[in-house]
C-alpha cells in the first residue's frame, strides 16, 4: 500500500511538471505581450524605440525564452509566482483569495450535491424502467443540457426580480470571510448545485445499475437476503468505485469550471480573475491560475485513485 | 451447543419437486415474446439427482432459476406449475419465495468468481448466509462457517475465511459458493454449471465433492450442464433439452445406452469412444513441413518507466514438435495449456521469445509481417469464434475473395468465381456470398472462414478450436467438411482443441500439453488406448464417461 | 434509426434539432429586419413592430435571434467532425498499436484534461484570434478527448476480433487494417459521440462567447445576446430568456436524439463522458 502511494506520488509530480511547462510554453507562445496591450496604438506609434526597449526589458519581457522558462521553474520551487506586469504586485496574492473563494464554492457545491445525486440515482436504479427512473432521467438531461448561465440567469429572473427572495448579485466582496460570501450567494451555489446533481447523478445511476445486474447481486437474491441489505451492503460500495472517479475529476473541473456562474453573479473568484488577466495579458496571472487549476485535477486524481485501491481489494495483492 | 445440519423429514417415495407444463416467455426490445421454456414436466424425488443437459440457449439456464422462483428482468412464468414440498412456487409472492430462498432452496451459480461479492472476505459472505437465512448468532455463524469450509474440503479455513474471492483458486471458490448453498441444507439444490470453468484435475475435485454431498443430504439434487460426462459421472436421471423443451428423459443408464431421440444421439455422437476406429488420413512422405524447437513464450508488461517491466510466468517451455506434408498433429490442452498460444506463434501473431520455427526447411520470422509473402500465404489459421472471425460489416464473399486477390492477384470475376467453387465444396450455396456475417448460422460461418483460410491454398493450416463455439449437432458437419478438404487439397493441419473426439476423428498423431509443457506425443490411437502420462489418462477418463455410461461392459473393463 | 424513431424522447429531441436548424438556414428569407442594422427604436418593449423588442443599439431581438444560432451551430458541429475523425482516427490508432504509442496518447490526453476548459480555449483564441477557424479548432481539440478515449477502448476490443487477426497473419499493414476493418466497426459508436460531442461544444460556443471569449460582435449570437442582455435583466426580460431558451432547447434537443440513437444502437451514451 506505501509502494502504492509512493508510486502515484511520483507520477502526478512528474504529470505536474509536464503541465507546468506546458502551460508556460502556451503561455509564452502568446503573440504581444501585457506592454502592447496595455497602451494605446497612438502611444505604442510615438514611444522612441529605445524607450520601448528600456521598459521591455524593465519588465523582463525580452530575454530569451529558455531563460524565461528557468526562471518560472526556479520561481515555483521557491513558491514564487511572479508578479503582474502592469502594477507589479505579486501574482500570489492577487489570486490567493479568488482562489480560496472558487474553491469554496466548489466545496460547498459537492457536499450538497453528492448525497442528494447518489439518493436519486439509488432511486431511480431501484425503479429502473419504471416512472420514477424516466422521470429522473429526463430532469438529468434536462439539467445538463441547459448551459450554466442560463440556469443562473433563470433563478435570477424567478427569485430575485419577480419574488425577490434573494439578491441577484453577490454584495460581499472578495476578501470577505467565507461564511458572509457564501450566505450572500444562495443562488450561486443554488446554479452549480443542480448542474452538479444532473451530471453526477446520470453516472451514479448507470454505475448502480450496472452493479444491480451483475452475478453476485443474482446470488445474493437468490440466497433470500432482504434486498435494502443486497443495496447498502453489497451494491454500493461496488458502484463508490467508478462513481469515484468520475467524481474526482468533476470536481477538479468544478473550480475552474464555475468561471461561467461567477460571472452571472459577479462572484469574487478565479474565473473572473482569469478572463480579466486574458483580456489583459497579463501572462503570469494566467499561468498562475492555470497552474493552480492543474494541481487541483492531479491532486483529486491521485487522491481518487488511493481511494479506490483502498475500497476494491483487487487492486491490492 | 452442538449445532447439526438441519434435518427435514421427508418422505423418501413422495416426489419432492414436480413441474408440470412450465412455460416462460420472454419479452424482447421490440416487444415480441419468445417462448424460452416451453411445456416442461418432470418429477424429482428427495435425495434423487436430476442432470438437464442442453446446449446453449436450450432453456436449461432459465429452467434452473425457475426452480428457485426467479426469472430475469423481462421474462416471466407464462404457465404451468412448479411445486416444491407441496407449495406451487408459481404462484407465490416474492415476499413468500425470499423466505424460502436460501433454506428450502438454493442454487450454486456458475461463476464463481463474479458470483462473490468481490470486496468482501468470502468468510463473511458465508456468515451472512448463516446469520440471515439459519438465524445463527454472530458467534455461532462465525464457527459453523469454519466447520462448512472444513467439510468442503478447504484447508486452512480461518487464513482463507479472510481472504478475498479473488485471491482464491478457482476450485477453492467453487467450494465457498457451495458452502454458502448447503448452508441451510436445502430441500432443493440446483447447480449451474459447476465445472465449465475448472480445469479437469480440479473438476474430479470437485465432482468428487458433490458426489459426497449427495450422499450425506436428504434433498433433491438438480445439475444443470452441456458436459454428458458430468451427467454420467454423478446423476440418476437425465433430462435432455433443445429450445425450450424436453427431448428425452429417464434414468441415465437407460439413456445414454439406447437413446431413442435423434438430438439425444447427436449429443451422445460427440462422446469420445476410444474403441472404435479412428477416421484420421495418414500423412504424405517427405522432410517435416513445419518444425518447432525449444520455442518459450512470456508476456512482458508494457511500462512506461524506464525500469524493467517484470515478466510474467512462462506461457510456453521448450516446446518441439513437428509436422509433416499433408500430416493433421492435435495439440490437446486445456485453457491454460498454452495451445492457443503456440498457434499464435506459428500463424506470426505472437512472437516467441526462445526457440526456433522452421517452414519447409528455412527459418520463419516470428512476426507475420517478417515474413516472406509466400510464407504468409502457405499459413493460414481458423479461429474459435465463428462471428467474430468474420467482419460483421463485410460481405461473407469478400472476406473469401480478400486473399485471392491479395496473394494470387485475381481480378474481381475471377476471384468470384474461385469463392464460389470453394463454397460449394464446403457444402454452402454460391447465393450466400453476398449475404453478411449475421444472416448465417454458426455452422455456416465457420465454413466461410474455413474457405477463407482455403483460398489462399496454404500448406499449412492451424485450426484453434474450430468447433468449440459450435452447436453438437454442427460440429460434425463442419468437420466432416473439414476433413473432405484436407483430403483433396494436402494441406497439412495444427489441430488445436480440449475436445478429444475432434482429436481421435481427425488426427493421426497428437500431442499433449499441460502448462506450456509438452506431456505427451505420439500417434493417436496409441496414446489414447494406453495412455503413459496420468493426467492423460485422467484427461480420456473424463472424456469418454457419457460413452461409458452407456456401454456399461465397458465401465468394468476400464476402471 | 427505425429504433430510435420509436422513442418518443429520441423523436422529440431529432425534431427540436430539425427545427432550429430549419430557422438558422432559412433565417435570411423570414427574418423581418437585417440582424444588425442599427433601428431608430432602442429599447423598445416587445410588440406589433418589433416582436421581441429591441436592445440598447436598437436591433431587432427577434431578427437577432433568428441568425443567432448560424454561427454557434456551424462551429459546434464542425467541431463535433474535428473532435470525431481526429478522435476516432488517433483512438483507434492506440488500440490497436498499444505499446509505447499508447501509453503517450493517453498521457497527453490526461494532460490535456487537466488543463481548464476556458483556459485552453483562451490561450487559443489570444494566440490565433477570435475568428470562427480557431474556435473550430479549440473546440474541436477540446472534444477530441473523450473521442479518442471510447476509441481506444473499442479499438482493444476490436483487437481480438478473429478478422482482425486474419488481416494481420495474412501480412496487411496497420493502417490499412485500422481504416477497412475497425473503422466500419465504430461507425455506430461514432455517430452517438459525434451528437454529444457537437451538443457539448454548442453549450461551450455559447458559454465562451458569453465570457467575450467567443464568437465576435457584431455576428449575431445567443450567448452574445444573453451578455449583452444580463443587465437589463429586470426591464426586458425578453432579451436574455428568448436566446437562453433556444440554446437551452437546442443542447437539450441533441442530447436527447444522442441518447436515443446510442439506446437503439444498444450502447450505453453516458460512458462516453469525459472531455
Amino acid at each position: 500500500m506505501i509502494a502504492l502511494i509512493l508510486r502515484r506520488g511520483a507520477l502526478s509530480l512528474v504529470t505536474l511538471f509536464l503541465l507546468a511547462s506546458f502551460i508556460f510554453f502556451a503561455t509564452e507562445v502568446l503573440p504581444g505581450d501585457a506592454l502592447d496591450v496595455s497602451l494605446s496604438a497612438d502611444e505604442i506609434a510615438n514611444m522612441p524605440a529605445e524607450v520601448m526597449a528600456r521598459r521591455k526589458a524593465e519588465l523582463g519581457l525580452d530575454r530569451p525564452i529558455l531563460e524565461r522558462y528557468l526562471g518560472f521553474m526556479d520561481g515555483l520551487l521557491r513558491f514564487d509566482l511572479g508578479r503582474t506586469i502592469i502594477t507589479r504586485a505579486p501574482v500570489g496574492e492577487i489570486i490567493a483569495m479568488p482562489l480560496r473563494n472558487s474553491v469554496a464554492l466548489a466545496g460547498v457545491t459537492l457536499l450538497l450535491a453528492l448525497p442528494v445525486a447518489l439518493a436519486i440515482a439509488m432511486a431511480a436504479a431501484q425503479a429502473k424502467g419504471r416512472a420514477l427512473d424516466n422521470a429522473v432521467s429526463g430532469a438529468a438531461i434536462i439539467g445538463y443540457s441547459v448551459p450554466e448561465f442560463v440556469t443562473g440567469l433563470l433563478l435570477i429572473a424567478v427569485f430575485a426580480v419577480w419574488w425577490p427572495i434573494f439578491p441577484a448579485t453577490i454584495t460581499a466582496s472578495t476578501d470577505d470571510p467565507l461564511s458572509v460570501l457564501l450566505a450572500a450567494a444562495p443562488l450561486a451555489i443554488a446554479t452549480t448545485i443542480i448542474g452538479s446533481i444532473a451530471y453526477l447523478g446520470r453516472i451514479l445511476r448507470v454505475g448502480l445499475i450496472e452493479v444491480m445486474a451483475a452475478d453476485f447481486v443474482e446470488r445474493l437474491h437468490l440466497s433470500g437476503i432482504p434486498r435494502w441489505r443486497i443495496i447498502w451492503l453489497h451494491a454500493l460500495p461496488a458502484a463508490m468505485i467508478p462513481g469515484l472517479s468520475a467524481a474526482a475529476l468533476y470536481a477538479a473541473s468544478l473550480v475552474s469550471g464555475v468561471v461561467v456562474v461567477e460571472m452571472v453573479f459577479a462572484y469574487p473568484g478565479i474565473g473572473a480573475e482569469l478572463v480579466r488577466a486574458v483580456t489583459r495579458r497579463e501572462v503570469h496571472v494566467v499561468q498562475a491560475i492555470a497552474l493552480a487549476a492543474a494541481i487541483c485535477v492531479v491532486l483529486f486524481n491521485l487522491l481518487a485513485d488511493l481511494g479506490i485501491a483502498a475500497l476494491d481489494p483487487r487492486t491490492r495483492r | 451447543m452442538r449445532w447439526g445440519w438441519m434435518r427435514r423429514e421427508v418422505a423418501v417415495a413422495e416426489p419432492v419437486l414436480q413441474v408440470r407444463a412450465l412455460c416462460i416467455e420472454w419479452r424482447g426490445a421490440d416487444g415480441r415474446a419468445n417462448r424460452v421454456v416451453d411445456g416442461v414436466s418432470f418429477d424429482l424425488a428427495a435425495g434423487a439427482t436430476l442432470g438437464i443437459a442442453g446446449e446453449s440457449g436450450s432453456g436449461k439456464s432459465t429452467l434452473a432459476r425457475a426452480l428457485l422462483g426467479h426469472c430475469r428482468a423481462g421474462s416471466a412464468i407464462t404457465g404451468g406449475s412448479i411445486h416444491l414440498d407441496g407449495d406451487d412456487l408459481a404462484a407465490l409472492s416474492e415476499a413468500e419465495l425470499a423466505r424460502r430462498r436460501g433454506r428450502v432452496m438454493a442454487m450454486v451459480p456458475q461463476n464463481p468468481l463474479a458470483s462473490l461479492t468481490f470486496h468482501m472476505p468470502v468468510g463473511r459472505q458465508l456468515e451472512e448466509v448463516l446469520r440471515l437465512r439459519a438465524g445463527l448468532s454472530a458467534a455461532a455463524s462465525r464457527l459453523r462457517a469454519l466447520e462448512l469450509f472444513d467439510q468442503m474440503g478447504l484447508p486452512e479455513a480461518e487464513r482463507l475465511a479472510r481472504r478475498y474471492p479473488h485471491q482464491l483458486s478457482g476450485g477453492q471458490r467453487q467450494r465457498v459458493v457451495l458452502a454458502c448453498a448447503v448452508a441451510c441444507d436445502p430441500l432443493l439444490l440446483v447447480l449451474d454449471e459447476p465445472t465449465t470453468a475448472l480445469d479437469k484435475t480440479t473438476e474430479a475435485q470437485v465432482l468428487e465433492l458433490v458426489r459426497r454431498l449427495r450422499r450425506a443430504r436428504k434433498g433433491a439434487m438438480v445439475i444443470v450442464t452441456h458436459d454428458l460426462n458430468v451427467v454420467a459421472d454423478i446423476c440418476d436421471r437425465v433430462l435432455v433439452m433443445q429450445h425450450g423443451r424436453i427431448v428425452e428423459q429417464g434414468p441415465v443408464g437407460a439413456v445414454f445406452s439406447a437413446p431413442r431421440e435423434a438430438y439425444t444421439r447427436v449429443l451422445l455422437g460427440a462422446a469420445l469412444r476410444v474403441e472404435e476406429a479412428s477416421r484420421a488420413a495418414p500423412a504424405l512422405p517427405g522432410p517435416a513441413l513445419l518444425e518447432v524447437e525449444g520455442l518459450g513464450f512470456r508476456y512482458a508488461r508494457p511500462s512506461l518507466l524506464l525500469r524493467r517491466a517484470p515478466l510474467g510466468p512462462p506461457i510456453l517451455d521448450g516446446i518441439g514438435l513437428s509436422v509433416a506434408r499433408g500430416e493433421v498433429l492435435g495439440v490437446i490442452g486445456e485453457s491454460g495449456s498454452g495451445k492457443t498460444t503456440l498457434g499464435g506463434i506459428v500463424a506470426g501473431l505472437l512472437d516467441g521469445q526462445a526457440g526456433a520455427l522452421r517452414f519447409d526447411g528455412r527459418l520463419l520470422p516470428g512476426l507475420a509481417r517478417q515474413r516472406t509473402r509466400e510464407q504468409r500465404r502457405r499459413i493460414q489459421m481458423v479461429f474459435q469464434d465463428p462471428l467474430s472471425s468474420l467482419n460483421p460489416r463485410r460481405r461473407v464473399g469478400d472476406a473469401v475473395m480478400r486473399p485471392m486477390r491479395l496473394f494470387q492477384g485475381l481480378d474481381q470475376r475471377e476471384a468470384a468465381r474461385g469463392a464460389a467453387a470453394l463454397f460449394e465444396e464446403l457444402g454452402l450455396e454460391p447465393a450466400l456470398l453476398s449475404r453478411f456475417p449475421r444472416q448465417l448460422s454458426g455452422g455456416q460461418q465457420q465454413r466461410v472462414a474455413i474457405a477463407r483460410a482455403f483460398a489462399a491454398q496454404p500448406d499449412l493450416l492451424i485450426c484453434d478450436e474450430i468447433t468449440s463455439a459450435l452447436d453438437a449437432s454442427v460440429q460434425a458437419q463442419v468437420l466432416d467438411h473439414l476433413a473432405a478438404m484436407q483430403r483433396r487439397q494436402g494441406t497439412a493441419m495444427l489441430l488445436i482443441t480440449h475436445d478429444l473426439a475432434v482429436v481421435w476423428r481427425m488426427a493421426r498423431r497428437v500431442v499433449v500439453m499441460q502448462g506450456g509443457r509438452i506431456l505427451e506425443s505420439g500417434a493417436t490411437e496409441a496414446i489414447f488406448r494406453n495412455p503413459e502420462n496420468p493426467y492423460t489418462a485422467a484427461l480420456l477418463g473424463a472424456a469418454s464417461r457419457a460413452a461409458r455410461a452407456g456401454r456399461p461392459e465397458l465401465a468394468e473393463a476400464r476402471e | 434509426m427505425g429504433a430510435a424513431l420509436r422513442r418518443p424522447a429520441a423523436l422529440l429531441g431529432g425534431l427540436l434539432v430539425v427545427i432550429h436548424l430549419v430557422v438558422a438556414i432559412a433565417a435570411p428569407w423570414i427574418a423581418p429586419f437585417a440582424p444588425t442594422s442599427l433601428l431608430d427604436a432602442p429599447l423598445e418593449p416587445p410588440g406589433a413592430t418589433y416582436w421581441l423588442g429591441t436592445d440598447d443599439l436598437g436591433r431587432d431581438a427577434f431578427s437577432r435571434l433568428l441568425w443567432g444560432g448560424r454561427v454557434a451551430m456551424l462551429v459546434a458541429f464542425a467541431a463535433g467532425a474535428v473532435a470525431v475523425l481526429g478522435g476516432a482516427l488517433l483512438g483507434l490508432a492506440a488500440g490497436y498499436r498499444r505499446g509505447g504509442f499508447d501509453d503517450v496518447v493517453m498521457r497527453l490526453v490526461e494532460m490535456k484534461l487537466a488543463v481548464p476548459t476556458i483556459l485552453f480555449v483562451a490561450i487559443f483564441v489570444t494566440g490565433f484570434g477570435q475568428s470562427v477557424p480557431v474556435l473550430i479548432v479549440a473546440v474541436g481539440i477540446i472534444q477530441m478527448m473523450g473521442v479518442v478515449r471510447t476509441s481506444r477502448a473499442a479499438g482493444i476490443v476490436l483487437m481480438e476480433q478473429g478478422y482482425v487477426r486474419a488481416a494481420q497473419l495474412n501480412g496487411e499493414s496497420g493502417p490499412v487494417i485500422i481504416l477497412r476493418e475497425l473503422l466500419p466497426n465504430v461507425a455506430d459508436l461514432l455517430a452517438v459521440e459525434f451528437a454529444l460531442r457537437a451538443s457539448s461544444a454548442l453549450l461551450l460556443v455559447s458559454a465562451l462567447s458569453f465570457l467575450g471569449l467567443g464568437i465576435s460582435p457584431p455576428t449575431p449570437d445567443w450567448g452574445l445576446m444573453v451578455e449583452d442582455g444580463m443587465a437589463l435583466l429586470e426591464s426586458e426580460p425578453a432579451l436574455v430568456l428568448a436566446p437562453a431558451l433556444c440554446i437551452a432547447t437546442l443542447v437539450l434537443g441533441m442530447n436527447l436524439a444522442a441518447e436515443g440513437l446510442a439506446d437503439a444502437l444498444g450502447l450505453d451514451a453516458a460512458r462516453g463522458g469525459g472531455g
